[in-house]
């Protein structure tokens, strides 16, 4: 029998991991689905009124995601939690916008709630008080009101493998290749420190939902001192083995990756910011018409279900079970005697 | 010296045993440390000496208002109408005969006071009730009774004359319920008696008899020894004697023919020896079926799950040059490690995670 090994038993493997190209046409698929519903609603609400309204493109969502993606260390700067949260959070944010859009819910608070969801799945927990109260103009009810909707989105898969962990083990691992010398960890701790803000960098880009987290911590290893990298790559694999050029070119593209990220630019993202305002999906913006219309209807349903449930029960006699209401002469059951 | 310090770490010191009682009164030690074993009627009589005399540091006599702090010997005795009073008070009033309880009034005798064993009177006072009871009249068995129901009844009416006793409640009609009780039952209570009697009787001889046996097997494995070493003692003479006699021609020889009839001996021996003890006996039982029931003993195989975890991939060191951990190692005393945490654990994680999808 052959055996699964880890990473491809891991919910990261199966279910988070994309090509390039699909993760673009999710992207498209994602936000022209939410642009069609919101045009309806418009449409609905005041006829004509979508045809000047200018929707996103999914290049400009995923600036807006990733600007707030750049907001994640600083926060854990602040409350000094470990690499393992921020890293957690970052990639929590990321899965959620590949279930749903900028337009119908806002990274701000999506980011927030991702970041403490985060401390409590990596057991690093902080109380909800502490946690709104350092963060200005948020309330608990904005962190908690979207809990569920990213635990769901996230499909309750929580473990997150991380480069960042594949990074030191890398350099632990590098402590027992043959001939190395033995001080090597403590001379040359600059070049680990650097290849840990090359994996830093790694979290602004797509890198993680393309590639594994060893590629991408050996690609930022061979970014610091490609020297190393290679060293430990040989140790690995011998030179003629089928996988090193595959290897190869995965390295360089991450690298691109890596090299290409950078945190968006503000006022450009500002510009996209003011016009999600007005493309905001308006049943998510509470008091708006096509809110209350959307409350409204979920109403009726409602109202509607619970009135076939009593019907339901009506019609099909006492819930106790016919032999005992329609027993011959009746049981007598009012204590009034 | 030891001896005298014994009341000092809290050890019980046995007024009976007579080297204690002579060394405790020619020492200075003030303290009396009685035990039930010496008390001079009532209290709970305990022949392995466990249970002590009660006593504490407070204890002050409510008629002389005399307390441990002064008067070092104060022992407080405790009379038939549960009142506390010193040795020097009971001297003092009952010496002339019987006279009144100076807290109740009660007509006390000094011989009726007894050794306080419990801390709580109440609770000497029911155990002294119930004892009373059991062994006057109230010990029917169960085999007396027709039905287990008439059984409990009796028990009930036996609980509720104790409790009368102990609380006070109606106790001349409860004592003559047990005198009219006591008569009518006679000759039964006197049969249960004999009956208790013959049953601690055979009880001790149970006793008696396995204590004898023990005796007896530890006799017999003296000797069994004694003769093993006189016995090794001959063969090194008989070696010595026939190397004389051989005179240094083929001295190995001789002595290692010597050691094989010594051997053979000792082989006819055991062979009769487990006959005789049971001990011997249950050892040959047991390897005779060790011999018999012998499993393979088959390697362990743990369980084998359906993952593949890329242990060919690394190897682990013992220790590594890691910064990260640092702080962690330095802390013998796992100040900061929670339960089941090592740190060799997060390093293998760390090293497969490197391997891991590459």
């Amino acid at each position: 029998m052959a055996k699964t090994p880890l990473y491809e038993a891991s919910t990261q493997f199966k279910n988070w991991r994309y090509s390039p190209d699909s993760l673009a046409s999710v992207r498209a698929s994602l936000n022209s689905a939410a642009v069609a519903v919101i045009r309806n609603t418009f449409e609905s609400d005041e006829p004509g009124s979508s045809s000047a309204v200018s929707f996103l493109t999914p290049d400009e969502e995923l600036l807006l995601v990733r600007l707030y993606i750049s907001k994640i260390p600083q926060l854990c700067g602040f409350f000094h939690f470990p690499e393992e949260v921020e890293a957690t959070a970052v990639s929590y944010l990321k899965r959620f916008y590949l279930k749903n859009t900028v337009m119908d819910w806002h990274p701000k608070n999506v980011m927030l709630t991702a970041l403490f969801l985060a401390t409590k799945t990596t057991n690093n927990p902080i109380s909800l008080e502490a946690y709104t109260n350092n963060i200005p103009k948020t309330s608990p009810s904005d962190v908690l009101d979207l809990e569920f909707l990213v635990a769901q989105s996230l499909g309750f898969e929580f473990a997150v493998w991380h480069a960042h962990r594949a990074l030191w083990g890398i350099w632990l691992d590098l402590q027992s290749v043959p001939d190395a010398p033995r001080n090597r960890a403590t001379t040359h701790a600059d070049i680990y420190d650097a290849a840990l803000q090359h994996v830093r960098a790694s979290r602004l880009s797509d890198a993680e939902l393309v590639y594994t987290p060893s590629q991408i911590a050996l690609a930022s290893l061979s970014m610091a001192s490609p020297d190393l990298a290679s060293e430990w790559a040989a140790s690995k694999f011998p030179p003629d083995s089928p996988s090193v050029p595959g290897l190869q070119t995965t390295l360089a593209s991450i690298r691109a990756l890596i090299e290409s990220s950078v945190v968006p630019n503000v006022e450009a993202v500002r510009a996209v910011d003011l016009r999600l305002k007005l493309c905001k999906n308006p049943e998510k913006v509470v008091g708006s018409k096509a809110y209350l219309a959307k409350k409204a209807e979920d109403e009726r349903k409602a109202e509607e279900k619970r009135m076939k449930k009593a019907a339901e029960a009506t019609t099909e006699g006492d819930p106790f079970g016919d032999e005992l209401a329609g027993g011959p002469g009746g049981i007598d059951d009012d204590d009034d005697d | 010296m030891a001896n005298r310090m014994n009341w000092l770490q809290g050890k019980t010191v046995r007024k009976n045993t007579p080297g204690n009682a002579s060394h405790s009164r020619s020492s200075s030690t003030p303290q009396i440390h009685s035990t039930s074993a010496t008390i001079f009627g009532g209290g709970v009589k305990d022949p392995s000496g466990r249970i002590t005399e009660y006593s504490s540091e407070d204890d002050q006599c409510p008629v002389c208002k005399s307390d441990k702090y002064l008067e070092k010997k104060l022992r407080l005795l405790v009379s038939s109408c549960y009142h506390k009073m010193c040795e020097s008070c009971i001297d003092r009033l009952f010496t002339l005969g019987p006279a009144p309880c100076p807290i109740c009034n009660k007509v006390l005798r000094k011989l009726a006071f007894t050794p306080q064993t419990f801390e709580d009177l109440g609770v000497e006072k029911e155990i002294a009730i119930r004892r009373r009871i059991a062994k006057s009249a109230f010990n029917k068995r169960v085999e007396d009774f027709m039905s287990l129901r008439d059984f409990n009844d009796y028990l009930e009416d036996v609980e509720d004359i104790t409790f009368n006793l102990i609380n006070d409640v109606e106790p001349v009609e409860t004592e003559a319920r047990i005198a009219a009780y006591r008569e009518a039952n006679a000759a039964l209570t006197l049969l249960n008696t004999q009956r208790e009697e013959a049953y601690i009787h055979s009880l001790r001889q149970a006793e008696e008899q396995e204590r004898k046996e023990r005796e007896l097997r530890a006799e017999e494995l003296r000797r069994e020894e004694e003769e093993e070493r006189e016995a090794k003692e001959l063969g090194k003479r008989d070696i010595i004697d026939r190397l004389e006699r051989a005179d240094g021609s083929d001295a190995s020889g001789v002595v290692r023919k010597a050691k094989r009839e010594r051997a053979e001996r000792e082989a006819t021996r055991k062979g009769v020896a487990p006959g005789k003890g049971p001990q011997a006996l249950l050892r040959a039982r047991l390897a005779a079926g060790a011999a018999t029931t012998a499993v393979k003993d088959t390697p362990h195989i743990p369980f084998q799950d359906e993952y593949y975890a890329y242990d060919d991939m690394f190897t682990m060191q013992s220790v590594y040059v890691d910064r990260a951990s640092e702080a962690v190692r330095k802390d013998r005393e796992g100040i900061m490690r929670a339960g089941g945490y090592w740190v060799e654990e997060a390093w293998e994680r760390a090293v497969r995670s490197a391997v891991a999808g590459t």
